[in-house]
């Protein structure tokens, strides 16, 4: 358990010192299913770069699976495979389930040393531990309070949307619901930083595939005045949308900024 | 005295209706060509959609159990789903490859007539181990008759859609 959460925690760290870490997504094998006898599906849990072939490892036994009613749902079962995890889960409600992990604040403290540019971390250290933590002669001691929400959703017939946010760090709210994406139509997602609606926040949109062209052709967004990004996807195929916010905070005794992420896992259905 | 004269009212309304149902009909005549090797019959829906893109009648739906609604993507997405009444109402099997000749009343879901003005026949063909039409045809309800030949794709060979009135 501890070493899942530290591995979680260098990819935050990564994200955050550099824009060039792994992104982490799940994939359903359905994002929309019909049955009047309940479904099974399998998930995907994997950190990758390359949008959607997995690549490594990410433990699932975090993810958090919640019902059309709001109940959490167990998984049937679980693989821990080297390139990605694997989960069954049996749908017996209609409605929309919500699959994600993450949520949990991590702290990270970075300072540098005289003469040297470099930025140096200590992970899982928050703003009251990190004068026992700092070594000497450290400056520029500054901690993050990281979110990260990794996140899916999968309809058994008729849609649902009563999906709570925990108002912590960055948060994806539905306005166009996220299984019903469909080429050529226009779509709109709302992100809510602390539990308030957020200007600003960087969105990218990829289409899988992206092993198989050269330009990755992420669409660049950004969420208006009421937290809102509208975006058309004129191609049908699996989309993973990356959202990312830090700002600075007042009043948090454990940080001096906050950070947050999302990785969803969506559709945009043929047409 | 009131309910006698709500009783009129209603059986007038009724009245009206049922002349302009018997009014306004749609003709399809729908094609489905045949494959070599393995061939699964298609599942098949078709409905009208007003200008805002919402369906107002479903007019076939020829399919196997639920598990494969969601197949016919667009008409399971807008219709199917958010309306389990439609989708018992229309219980239909699969049909071969062949043509058929399909009539049907200019009525919406609730067997009330069509008004006047835009909209869009949808027919969504999609075969297990084949592939998928999607076919649009807009036409405008004015009280003239029409008739619209729909283009072949990869799951529908050349069909008509014919407004009488």
């Amino acid at each position: 358990m501890k070493i899942h959460k530290l591995a979680l925690g260098a990819v935050a760290l990564l994200m955050i010192g550099q824009a060039s870490a792994h992104n982490r997504w799940i994939l359903p094998s359905h994002f929309n299913l019909s049955n009047d006898k309940g479904e099974w599906v399998m998930v995907d849990v994997t950190a990758s770069n390359e949008t959607f072939n997995v690549d490594k490892p990410m433990g699932a036994d975090k993810m958090k699976i919640t019902g059309p009613d709001g109940k959490s749902v167990r998984p049937g079962s679980s693989y821990r495979g080297h390139r990605k995890s694997v989960v069954d889960i049996h749908l017996e409600q209609s409605g929309t389930y919500q699959l994600k992990m993450g949520g949990d604040p991590s702290y990270w403290t970075s300072y540098q040393l005289k003469g040297d540019d470099k930025k140096h971390w200590l992970r899982g250290v928050n703003k009251l531990q990190r004068q026992a933590k700092l070594p000497k002669g450290a400056i520029n001691a500054q901690t993050i309070e990281s979110y990260a929400n990794v996140v899916t959703y999968i309809t058994l017939n008729s849609p649902s949307s009563d999906f709570k946010t925990t108002n912590k760090g960055l948060e994806f709210v539905p306005v166009t619901h996220p299984s019903d994406v469909a080429q050529g139509e226009k779509a709109q997602f709302k992100f809510i930083f602390n539990g308030k609606a957020q200007a600003g926040v960087e969105v990218e949109i990829v289409r899988e595939g992206v092993r198989y062209r050269n330009d990755p052709n992420g669409l660049k967004l950004k969420s208006d005045k009421k937290g809102i990004v509208s975006f058309t996807l004129e191609q049908a195929g699996r989309y993973l949308l990356m959202a990312e916010h830090e700002s600075e905070v007042k009043n948090n005794p454990q940080a001096d900024t906050v950070g947050g992420q999302i990785f969803l896992t969506f559709e945009a259905v043929l047409d | 005295m009131k309910k006698v004269f709500i009783l009129l009212a209603l059986l007038s309304l009724l009245g009206v209706s049922s002349v302009s149902e018997a009014a306004t009909e749609f003709k399809i005549e729908l094609n489905l060509p045949a494959k070599s090797g393995e061939y699964h019959n298609p599942y098949v829906a078709a409905w009208i959609e007003n200008a805002q893109g919402q369906s107002v009648r479903t007019l076939v739906l020829w399919r196997d159990g639920a598990k494969w609604l969601k197949d016919i993507r667009r008409w399971w997405r807008k219709v199917g789903r958010k309306d389990q009444n439609i989708v018992d109402a229309m219980t239909s099997a699969t049909r071969p490859a062949g043509s058929y000749q399909l009539n049907f009343k200019a009525v919406d879901d609730q067997q009330q007539p069509l008004s006047a003005g835009n909209y869009v026949l949808r027919i969504e063909i999609i075969r297990e181990n084949g592939g998928r039409s999607m076919t649009k045809q807009l036409f405008t309800l004015d009280g003239e008759s029409h008739q619209f030949t729909l283009a072949k794709s990869y799951e529908i060979a050349q069909s008509l859609f014919i407004i009488k009135e």
